[in-house]
């Protein structure tokens, strides 16, 4: 039971340090601002050209009237926006390259991409 | 249809697996009566989920903001805290099961389990419960139009069709032998774990606490993690095509010590072989 109990103990402590820095990290404003909206299921733009090694930050509004999830693996990113909300999404300083994102509730039509050069 | 078919089914099942696991643990570990544990911590998460889903929606300002981020990845790490505590658990309790005679295990070992199993349950529901409910209610919004009452129907489908490969799993676990069931569970959770510690660290990349995110390589042209099984092996097992150093860091190390945890036998010196010196020498026989 100790060593169970210890390393649970340390994985808590870790988590709230975590949790705490990252309640500061996302309370802060993001540099360049990129305007997003979500109409219809679909990203408006769908394509997102920023400049590489610069971060910046998605403002996603959604104007469906369903929640949506924008969710990107390479951008670690995983958010539901419920409808009429609009919700704000930083982006780390990205390499030149193609960074694809979509909505989880409707993957189909709402697809996008972040293309970093 | 189809579509919301395939997104309640993944999400649900990844849920409905790991609550087939637990309600099967119990019954081998003879320890049936515990399943209301588990039943009250998958409720409770549901509950869980419609509660924050309803925060989400109604509330506005920081805290509905960046609170479900930090609600999301302060779930995942828990959960890892408490997948390693049980796979440690039954490491240590691998020899005591060896012998198919001992099936009950001592009451005394299982007074804290009926808690521990219950969270467990708690945390996988709860894990993709909150997206699930918000997705569920979306549709819930659109049975003005014909479509949207296939599209819940195929949401509905999804969710039946979770639990019963929950069950299903449920059905197969409690027929293994319980040695076998604690080796196959114990390799399935330390992946299981594995991916989500390596998935809450890539998280926190997402959100600028820790540095980096910066692909290491790129496997998606093998098996993308968008696609169906791709995204499934993503949500259960922790599969990045694209990950970044210091998730595939976080898995390896974690991998590396909870297999110590989880297989204790891997530290220990073989029965068999022995030192040489107290190796008895058997007389040759001619």
């Amino acid at each position: 039971m100790r060593l169970g109990g210890y390393s649970t103990l340390v994985a808590l402590a870790t988590s709230l340090a975590l949790l705490t820095t990252a309640a500061h990290s996302l309370a802060d404003e993001g540099p360049e601002q990129i305007v997003v909206t979500i109409e219809n299921h679909r990203f408006r733009p769908d394509e997102i050209r920023v400049k590489a090694g610069t971060p910046f930050t998605l403002v996603v509004t959604n104007k469906d009237a369903k929640p949506e999830e924008i969710e990107s693996k390479d951008l670690r990113v995983e958010k539901v926006i419920p409808a009429g909300r609009t919700a704000s999404i930083r982006v780390r300083a990205l390499k030149p390259g193609t960074y694809p994102f979509f909505g989880e509730f409707n993957p189909t039509t709402a697809r996008g991409r972040i293309v970093a050069e | 249809m189809g579509a919301t078919f395939v997104v309640v089914l993944r999400e649900g099942f990844e849920a409905a697996l790991l609550l087939g696991i637990v309600y099967a643990y119990l019954a081998q570990i003879g320890h049936a009566e515990s399943r209301r544990y588990v039943t009250l911590g998958g409720a409770l998460a549901i509950a869980a989920s419609v509660a924050m889903g309803a925060a989400v929606t109604g509330l506005s300002g920081p805290l509905a903001d960046f609170g479900p981020d930090v609600i999301a990845v302060g779930v995942i790490f828990v959960a890892v805290a408490l997948l390693t505590w049980h796979g440690w658990w039954m490491g240590r309790h691998a020899r005591e099961i060896r012998g198919e005679v001992q099936r009950r295990i001592d009451e005394a070992h299982a007074t804290r389990r009926p808690w521990m199993v219950g969270l467990i349950a708690f945390t996988g529901v709860f894990r993709e419960g909150a997206e699930t409910v918000l997705f569920l209610w979306g549709l819930l919004t659109q049975l003005e139009n014909p479509t949207g009452w296939t599209a819940l129907a195929g949401g509905a489908a999804g969710l039946a069709g979770a639990g019963i490969l929950g069950w299903l799993v449920f059905q197969g676990g409690r027929r293994l032998s319980i040695q076998r069931f604690f080796a196959v569970t114990s390799v399935f959770l330390l992946f299981l774990a594995a991916g989500l510690f390596s998935g809450g660290v890539g998280r926190l990349q997402g959100f600028g606490v820790l540095p980096g995110g910066d692909a290491l390589w790129d496997t998606s042209w093998l098996l993308d993690d968008h696609g169906s099984l791709g995204g499934f092996l993503a949500g259960v097992v922790g599969y990045r095509a694209r990950p970044s150093s210091l998730e595939i860091a976080a898995y390896v190390t974690y991998l590396a010590a909870a297999a110590l945890l989880f297989f204790p036998a891997l530290l220990s010196r073989p029965a068999r072989g022995g030192s040489r010196l107290t190796k008895p020498v058997e007389p040759s026989r001619a």
